[in-house]
């Protein structure tokens, strides 16, 4: 197919457009232009329908709007929560599951592991549907594991009070997606050749300081690609939340992109809409550049 | 300033494989002991449990007297060089052999010095600040040995440290370590499959199969005096021979006849193998041990058709088919000889090893 001499080079040309143009004509035609079209529609105070004229034109008024609104603050601030509650601890405990059942195959070792990736495997929609159920204050199991082991009669509504309704969704977040990352990591565990375990442990090193010393840099690049993804995949929560709560109550589990469904999509408010999905890119963009510069670009260093 | 003693010690794996049987080796200060053997014979695990990465399932591991069996690796006083080098590839070459001394909290100057001393031993100065990544295969090794020198320990173990190098570094990393080792007067346990490393290498042999010891041994004790026909034919190279042959009496002297080719047993040997008449011995002939000779007599020739020449230079090698067999020997390279040519060979028959069939063992055996 391709050919390497002066005349061939022509052809080269053809086949080389012929392979790159379906991803190409896709990419453009459902990711860069709808970027720049939202990008357009967030200066509008626009409704969905009707031409985008200079009445309703309101340069930066939707993302001044945006921020000085409470509730986006408060979608802002859980984003940053699940952020920071994921790699402190969802990260951590996966690690330490993978350290626990990824090294050695032990009787159960396959029947734990498909045990915590199976949350992963489920829809979101259904996970969320799920938990919704557990929680649910007249017959879920919590309320019914409550009132079974002890004397309190009350039922309990962690769904329904805005002060305990974010760290039960939190909590579903950190079942549905720690076996990914316990997967990743057993993956990289198989990486670390067992000889460098060894010869640590004759250098003198006790378990911590395997684990510390030899063990997580040389998942390095393991572990790279799991908070990329956690990070990346905490700006974008949306089901789970969605099938919980729809945000509520109170808008407390709001995050960025219900808030952009609950303010945007539902109230018809397009350019508002836009507004918030434009802060959202942002944030994955500047993210994802300053992560590949510092952390993945460091790796040679 | 260790002696190493292992004393019938056993390794039972939890699926009931039993891979290394009742081994006895007593090892002396500042000795160098290699254990050979084909892979899966149970040396490496032997070396394991010296070193406490694996348990002992039965018997005595001591160290200067000392028992070790739950002693855990650091505790023993041992530094170890693997295979695969086992460099920590985010470290520099210096971390990498300061890192057992920094984990023991020795003091930085202390440190700096001796891998700076290691470092001008194995002659690596230069590469101190480069990641592992950075080196050739002979570099990363010399680092692993560095890496095991700076602890100064009482026992050095290497696990087949040069099967992974080419050809002619492991000669060269060879005679390094022998040098190495005459220089610290450390005691070292080497484990390697390579009978030429061990020859070459250890003041005392320890060979094994199937988890078991066959003979422990100086190099050339070894190779003169093998107690079976597996030590026989697995220290030296090329093989010896091993042929069987039939033993009858004639005349009063005893011949051994391997159907194409025979033998007259020297007369020391007549009494030996007075009990194996109209019974099958096998008969091992190393390949150094032949001469190519026109006038042999008729006490004692091979003859042959020559199927393979190897010329190496220094010597040749010739594969040749007797009657039943085929036997490799290694002739003078000045020798004329070709591909399809008849040749009648003198054995020297002094140097004759003759083996119970069924048993396996030397039959004129001298421990």
């Amino acid at each position: 197919m391709i050919s390497y001499t002066k005349e061939g080079a022509k052809k080269n040309a053809l086949v080389f457009i012929l392979f790159i143009a379906p991803a190409f004509i896709l990419f453009t035609l459902f990711v860069v232009t709808p970027v720049f079209q939202g990008a357009y529609y967030s200066l509008f105070n626009w409704k969905g329908a009707g031409p985008l004229d200079k009445e309703k034109f309101l340069g930066l008024d939707n993302f001044i709007k945006l921020f000085h609104d409470k509730y986006f603050l408060t979608a802002i601030s859980n984003n940053i929560k699940i952020v920071i509650y994921s790699l402190c601890f969802q990260l951590p405990v996966a690690f330490i599951f993978a350290l626990l059942i990824g090294r050695k195959s032990f009787t159960g070792s396959i029947l734990f592991r498909s045990l915590y990736f199976f949350p992963y495997v489920l829809t979101e929609i259904i996970g969320g549907v799920i938990w919704k159920f557990i929680y649910n204050p007249q017959f879920g199991l919590l309320t019914q594991f409550s009132k079974f082991f002890t004397d309190a009669k009350n039922e309990i509504a962690l769904l329904g009070n805005p002060d305990t309704a974010f760290g039960a969704i939190f909590l579903v977040i950190f079942w549905k997606y720690i076996g990914f990352h316990m997967i990743l990591y057993i993956a990289g565990l198989q990486g670390v050749p067992r000889e460098l375990e060894d010869a640590a442990v004759i250098d003198g090193a006790n378990g911590m300081q395997v684990i510390w010393n030899v063990i997580l840099p040389s998942m390095r690049n393991v572990i790279t690609i799991s908070v990329f993804l956690s990070v990346i995949g905490s700006f974008n929560v949306f089901d789970i939340v969605w099938a919980m709560g729809q945000g509520g109550p109170v808008h407390s589990t709001e995050t960025l992109v219900t808030y952009l469904y609950n303010f945007g999509y539902k109230r018809f408010a397009f350019g508002y809409g836009s507004a918030v999905a434009i802060v959202i890119f942002f944030v994955c963009l500047v993210f994802n550049l300053l992560y590949q510069k510092f952390i993945v670009g460091d790796k040679d260093k | 300033m260790a002696e190493v003693r292992l004393k019938d010690i056993v390794k039972v794996y939890d699926g009931g494989v039993k891979a290394v049987d009742n081994v006895n080796i007593d090892i002396k200060d500042e000795e160098f002991v290699v254990l050979v053997g084909p892979s899966g014979c149970g040396k490496s695990t032997t070396l394991r449990m010296v070193a406490g990465l694996e348990d002992i399932t039965d018997g005595e591991l001591t160290i200067d007297g000392k028992r070790m069996n739950e002693e855990a690796p650091k505790d023993r006083d041992i530094a170890m060089v693997f295979q695969n080098y086992a460099l920590y590839p985010h470290m520099s070459v210096r971390d990498n052999m300061a890192f057992g001394l920094k984990i023991r909290k020795y003091a930085k100057e202390e440190i700096e010095s001796r891998v700076a001393e290691a470092a001008g031993i194995l002659e690596i100065e230069e590469l101190l600040d480069r990641k592992p990544k950075a080196l050739s295969g002979g570099q990363r090794q010399r680092v692993a040995v560095g890496r095991a020198i700076v602890r100064k320990p009482k026992v050095f173990l290497f696990d087949e440290p040069l099967s992974n190098l080419d050809a002619k570094l492991r000669v060269q990393m060879r005679t390094e370590i022998s040098a190495l080792h005459t220089r610290l007067q450390a005691t070292m346990i080497y484990v390697t499959h390579d009978q030429v490393e061990a020859m070459t290498m250890g003041d005392k042999i320890v060979v094994m199969k199937g988890g078991v010891i066959q003979q422990i041994g100086s190099p050339l004790s070894l190779y003169n005096e093998p107690i079976n026909q597996f030590v026989a034919s697995f220290i030296g190279s090329p093989a010896m021979n091993t042929v069987s042959a039939k033993v009858r009496e004639e005349g009063g002297k005893i011949i051994v006849d391997e159907g194409g080719f025979v033998i007259t047993a020297p007369a020391d040997k007549e009494e030996g193998l007075r009990p194996y008449i109209g019974k099958d011995v096998l008969m091992g002939i190393r390949p150094e041990d032949v001469t190519v000779d026109a006038n042999a007599t008729q006490a004692a020739y091979i003859k042959g058709t020559i199927e393979v020449v190897e010329p190496l230079g220094d010597e040749t090698i010739l594969y040749i088919s007797t009657a039943d067999h085929q036997i490799v020997c290694k002739v003078e390279p000045t020798a004329m000889v070709k591909v399809g040519d008849e040749l009648t060979l003198t054995p020297n028959v002094d140097k004759i090893k003759f083996f119970d069939i069924e048993t396996e063992k030397s039959i004129f055996y001298r421990g």
